[in-house]
């Protein structure tokens, strides 16, 4: 369990706590005016300046001596704020975490607040013009969303009930997608991303930057060398880059400061030849997130 | 350190500034692997409402993942965009 589980968890993982999901947080939090401010002008989250700095050309202010580290931390601050006066239009307060299927099909069967909806996924409409239905967003943000015409969808239910999530959530599982569980902001829970390398703006800052936008998953996958045929088929799974074919041992390895934990190794394999294991068991992977 | 530059010429693309509506576009977008560009509403258009809903720009927002491959000069039907150091 992390940080996050410690505080908002109530014993358990932050994302399994049904106070998170409910009417009554998101009334004491003011959401609904919040979430209409940071989901109006979503798509200029990256633009806007920030103190001065915005995320044009991050990669290289975080490498500037000092300033760069300064940089991180501010940023880290806003991720994670739960400040009074967080700011809606920087999104502050906003990450998520990996989740295998599993789980995120719970939240969708037992835990996220009606109405369910699905809509475009902006990091995709954002920046690759591509429009794919495939967030669920639920409580006061799907009334929030249902709002916005750029991002619902045509043609397609936009309201759906819980089976119908969460086999939506399983159909994005089997096209490869990662599936990810979001503050909005935190503690408050509104969100079930699927999501995909590089278009994904929480995966990019993190994978990219090391920004927290995102953390790993509270698994790792583990291959079991008797199971594995090197059919190779969860290499092409993984979009952290943790799995590689050993010509030599005709399997795979996966390595596990690599893996974020998705499972979609797991569920790919023919052979049953993957598990999760909780990370924290593993007394090298615990509290890494 | 060499840093990457993308310019978008805005009087080509971006319909608040005499260009083209990138949302009828998004070349730039689809070809560019890294994923650099960002396709989002224009700021300040008009002053009383920032948030115009009409107005749309492209941003290279990404700069530092650009790999130089060029593939965005030469979709871009409005000959926007140049990349270099
Ligand atoms: S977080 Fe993931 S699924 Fe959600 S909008 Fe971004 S890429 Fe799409
Ligand atoms: S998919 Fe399963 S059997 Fe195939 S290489 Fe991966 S772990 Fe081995
Ligand atoms: S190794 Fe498996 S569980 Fe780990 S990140 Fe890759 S696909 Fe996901
Ligand atoms: S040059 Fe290539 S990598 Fe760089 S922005 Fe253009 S398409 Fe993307
Ligand atoms: S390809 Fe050129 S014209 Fe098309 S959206 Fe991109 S910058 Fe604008």
């Amino acid at each position: 369990m992390c940080n996050w589980c410690m505080k908002h968890g109530a014993g358990g993982k932050w994302y399994l706590n049904a106070r998170n999901y409910s009417y009554e947080l998101a009334e004491a939090m003011n959401l609904q005016a919040y979430l209409e401010e940071q989901w109006k002008n979503f798509e200029q989250v990256y633009i806007r300046k920030i103190m001065g700095v915005s995320s044009i050309g991050l990669g290289y202010k975080l490498r500037m001596p000092i300033i760069g580290r300064v940089i991180r931390r501010a940023v880290e601050g806003m991720i994670h704020s739960e400040s009074k006066n967080r700011n809606p239009v920087r999104a502050d307060g906003h990450f998520g975490q990996v989740i295998p299927i599993e789980e995120a099909k719970l939240i969708m069967l037992n835990l996220a607040a009606e109405p369910i909806i699905q809509n475009y996924c902006m990091c995709r409409l954002m920046q690759k013009g591509i429009k794919d239905v495939c967030c669920i967003n639920f409580g006061v943000l799907s009334t929030v969303i249902e709002k916005l015409p750029r991002f619902i969808p045509e043609n397609t239910k936009v309201r759906l009930s819980r089976d119908e999530a969460a086999a939506a959530l399983e159909e994005q599982n089997r096209k490869g997608r990662v599936a990810t569980v979001w503050f909005q902001p935190v503690p408050y829970i509104c969100a079930i991303c699927s999501c995909e390398t590089p278009q994904c703006g929480g995966l990019r800052l993190r994978m990219d930057f090391g920004l927290h936008t995102v953390y790993k998953a509270e698994y790792y996958a583990e291959v079991n060398p008797d199971l594995c045929q090197g059919c190779k088929t969860c290499v092409a799974s993984c979009q952290f880059g943790a799995i590689r074919f050993s010509p030599t041992l005709k399997r795979v390895l996966i390595d596990p400061t690599k893996c974020f934990g998705c499972g979609l190794c797991r569920d790919r394999c023919p052979h049953d030849a993957i598990r999760l294991l909780p990370r924290d068991e593993n007394p090298l992977l615990r509290g890494k997130y | 350190m060499v840093k990457t530059k993308i310019v978008i010429d805005y009087s080509k693309c971006g319909n608040a500034t005499g260009g083209i509506d990138p949302r009828q576009c998004g070349k730039c977008l689809q070809v560019c692997d890294p994923a650099v560009f960002i396709r989002h509403m224009a700021f300040n258009v008009k002053e009383d409402n920032p948030y115009d809903p009409q107005y749309w720009q492209i941003t290279p927002v990404w700069l530092s993942l650009c790999t130089h491959c060029g593939k965005c000069v030469k979709a871009c039907p409005q000959k926007a965009i140049t990349v270099s150091f």
